[in-house]
């Protein structure tokens, strides 16, 4: 039955070939592959809960009174954005769950999307031919930044709204055209006339999540296309994929990976409270909280914008204020070009140009892995600098105090890192063994009374552990049997 | 299908599935019931409560504490009267002031310069302040004094209050009893954000200020320290007159502070500490990424 409507199909829309290919996919084992799934199914979990938001929220500036059923709310003038909000975590069913499953899903997206690029850069996997994947996967980094800020801007309570405000006058901040983008953008001096909450809304749900799938389904294409990168190891060569095919245990593994995501992501949105809106209040201009942070991934640029000097230049009739153009519009875009461009700028400084199918170990990249975790150490000084207040109030120390070493670590933590993280490097790959687990030594007596020493046995986990042989199915088998056929391994010719 | 079993992975994924199926369908709570919690806003009228509360204007002598809330004065149509304190505490609270007090802010409590304010006419709601939440006497002198377990009871507190008051009678703060039962919680919310939020946040965890002062945490306030506070000014504090905030209001935003900031609604589960992003941002990353860059490590392989 399944046989005949597949022929059905094929003999219409040839399917069979490129069917083949995805089924006959090779996965390459490293858990480390896997990061990169985390940020698929949150995805996947991020739009099924979004639709689901969408049938409740109302987006609009629009004033009406408050009649739900949050005590200290009723009566108090709120817009339909909030009011909705507020409506959906208490007299939707399950609505709250979906709100907090949705927002820790938009935490856990991005965070894993960081491991993954991480894993990525580590490696040497955007070494050619993977330049292009590198710069599809970086956009979608932004985006998804983005997408972040403006959904975390929609309930239009009292904490979004101060960031909503912070990036009008981040717009501003752009000197020649930043009065008049901004006013474009917001429809007129802020706090505008009610327009940036419709707008905000059909960016984060249709323009901006359309083009992260675009860009999505180019990452995979090419993923597929470009086939896997690998670790170094028995039996893998630059031009092999060693692993588990797509079907059948790749397709059990992911599946399952799809599930636990979800689970923990809905986990979180049941026991771990989110972004309790109906504590903070509509957002009126005039008002404010103090303790304001922005959601994780957009830490690093506040923090960048609380450490900064007040600094601004005054002439020709106009003001730049540097305070905020240099931490939010520079800083972020010479971090983001250095992301982009860094496939070349490396190449160019090896001057390798060569194709690479297989992976680098990080030691073995001494300069790459210094310049990754200097990176990494900036981005998460800046990062924390964005919880001074909390830091202060928490060690009691004077918030000027904390400021200040901030300003001081984003430079010189930085440069520690590099130096450190090279001299272990070299460190690591001049000794023999470094990172391997111990063996046990076992001395043995001779009858003839000589003692001998002998290493125990490896222990289970210790280096490469060859599957169990799965026969190749032979409804899906392309490749000749003798390629088919090892370790239990099934070897794809590029 | 039998094949599919024998890899080696499909056994761990096959489990990872079922929990993740567990996770999805076994903790979809119902519809919110907690909604706004009724319970936080009834009225909490016994917050100063001791068996020695002092005697409204006009009462006689050594009434119980509810007996005292419910008494009728001018002013209580407001939800706040202010105390009389009777002039039997006035001898026990020189002695008192003698013993702990005076050697910083001198034996007729006009400070010393240098060392201590003059206390004289700033009334008996200032000290009541002081000394009940602990942050008299001084344990480390220091940019801002701390709040701690106070050092005396409340009819000692009182009858410290009661002598410097006696200094300048009539002038200063008063020791105020809120009575929150007919309090506007939509009131007292709308005012907290508008004059309270900007320094103590949105949910009165407080913060640090500038120069190493903060504004310190709402949750233990008491409705009477609370107007208190609005009244007196203490620290850093800007003192709020009956101009800016009258009796009413006062009283809504200690109804909000009691109702609501101190027992808020978080349905929503854990509340993470109530700071926000930073400790969301925490949970998410170590908790929600980390647990699965775990679950990578269980079902990939490890070379």
């Amino acid at each position: 039955m399944i046989d005949k409507s597949l022929r059905w199909v094929d003999d219409r829309l040839g399917i069979a070939k490129g069917g083949r290919t995805f089924l006959d996919k090779i996965f390459p084992d490293h858990w480390s592959f896997m990061l990169g799934e985390i940020a698929l199914y949150s995805f996947v979990v991020l739009m099924v809960t979004g639709v689901f938001l969408t049938l409740y929220y109302v987006p609009s500036a629009h004033e009406i009174v408050y009649h739900g059923s949050y005590i200290p709310l009723r009566g108090q003038k709120v817009s339909e954005a909030y009011s909705s909000t507020v409506g959906l975590s208490f007299d939707v069913k399950s609505g709250l769950l979906m709100r907090q499953a949705h927002h820790w899903a938009a935490d856990i997206f991005l965070g894993s999307i960081a491991v993954h690029m991480a894993r990525v850069f580590f490696t040497g996997a955007f070494r050619k031919p993977r330049e292009l994947n590198w710069i599809v996967g970086v956009s979608m980094l932004m985006l998804g930044i983005i997408n972040g800020f403006l959904g975390y801007s929609l309930p239009d309570d009292l904490v979004s709204g101060t960031g909503i405000r912070i990036a009008f006058s981040i717009v501003e901040s752009i000197p020649l055209v930043g009065s008049y983008l901004a006013f474009f953008l917001f429809g007129g001096n802020y706090p505008g006339n009610g327009v940036i909450i419709p707008r905000f809304y059909v960016l984060h749900v249709l323009i901006v999540p359309l083009v992260i799938m675009g860009l999505l389904g180019a990452h995979l294409g090419l993923l597929v296309k470009q086939k896997h990168t690998q670790f170094k190891g028995k039996g893998k060569t630059e031009n092999n994929v060693v692993g588990s095919p797509m079907f059948p245990t790749f397709m059990a593994k992911t599946t399952g990976f799809l599930f636990m995501t979800t689970a923990v992501i809905f986990l979180l949105g049941g026991f771990a409270q989110i972004n309790p809106i109906w504590q903070f209040g509509q957002y009126e201009p005039f008002q404010i909280s103090y303790a304001v942070q922005p959601d994780w991934y957009m830490g690093w640029l506040d923090g960048a914008a609380r450490i900064m000097p007040s600094w601004e230049f005054v002439g020709w009739g106009h003001t730049i204020p540097l305070e905020i153009f240099l931490p939010a519009i520079i800083f972020p875009g010479i971090i983001f070009n250095i992301f982009v461009f860094w496939p070349f700028i490396e190449s160019h400084h090896t001057k390798d140009l060569a194709y690479h199918n297989l992976l680098d170990r990080p030691r073995d990249r001494p300069k790459r892995t210094a310049a990754g975790a200097a990176m990494l150490s900036l981005l998460f000084m800046t990062f924390s600098a964005s919880s001074t207040d909390v830091m202060a109030n928490f060690f009691q120390v004077p918030l000027k105090d904390v400021l200040w070493f901030f300003r001081f670590a984003v430079i010189i933590v930085p440069i520690v890192a590099y130096v450190v993280t090279y001299k272990i490097c070299n460190e690591m790959r001049a000794a023999e063994g470094v990172g391997k687990r111990k063996r046990a030594q076992i001395i043995l007596r001779s009858p003839a009374g000589e003692y001998t020493t002998v290493e125990s046995e490896p222990r289970p986990g210790d280096g490469h552990e060859e599957l169990d042989a799965i026969p190749v199915p032979t409804y899906i088998d392309l490749v000749p049997p003798e390629l088919a056929t090892g370790a239990g391994v099934r070897r794809v010719i590029r | 299908m039998r094949r599919l079993f024998k890899a080696r992975y499909a056994v761990p994924a096959g489990l990872v599935g079922c929990v993740g199926l567990l996770g999805l369908f076994g903790f979809s709570p119902g519809p919110a019931q907690a909604v706004g919690t009724p319970s936080t806003a009834t009225p909490v009228t016994a917050t100063t409560s001791s068996s020695s509360l002092p005697t409204p204007i006009g009462q006689p002598t050594a009434p119980s504490v509810s007996s005292a809330l419910k008494a009728t004065s001018p002013s209580n149509k407001t939800g706040i009267f202010y105390v009389n304190l009777p002039a039997s505490f006035i001898a026990p609270g020189q002695a008192l002031f003698a013993a702990n007090c005076s050697s910083c802010h001198g034996p007729e409590a006009n400070g010393s310069t240098g060392v201590a304010p003059n206390l004289q006419g700033l009334g008996a709601g200032t000290v009541d302040f002081w000394v009940s939440t602990g942050r008299m006497p001084l344990a480390i002198p220091g940019v801002q004094a701390t709040r701690k377990p106070p050092r005396f009871d409340r009819l000692q507190t009182l009858e410290i209050a009661a002598w410097v008051q006696s200094l300048t009678p009539g002038v200063g703060t008063q020791i105020p009893v809120v009575d929150t039962s007919s309090a506007d919680l939509e009131s007292g919310g709308t005012l907290f954000t508008l004059n309270c939020a900007a320094c103590h946040t949105i949910t009165g965890a407080g913060d640090a200020l500038m120069d190493g002062a903060y504004a310190p945490s709402l949750h233990l306030a008491t409705t009477t320290q609370v107007v208190e506070a609005i009244r007196s000014g203490p620290g850093n504090m800007p003192r709020f007159g009956s101009g800016n905030i009258t009796n009413t209001e006062a009283r809504d935003i200690a109804a909000y502070i009691h109702g609501v900031i101190q027992h808020p609604s978080n349905p929503g589960g854990f509340a993470l500490g109530g700071i926000g992003p930073v400790g969301e941002g925490f949970v998410g990353l170590l908790l929600g990424v980390g647990i699965l860059m775990l679950v990578c490590f269980w079902i990939g392989e490890r070379t």
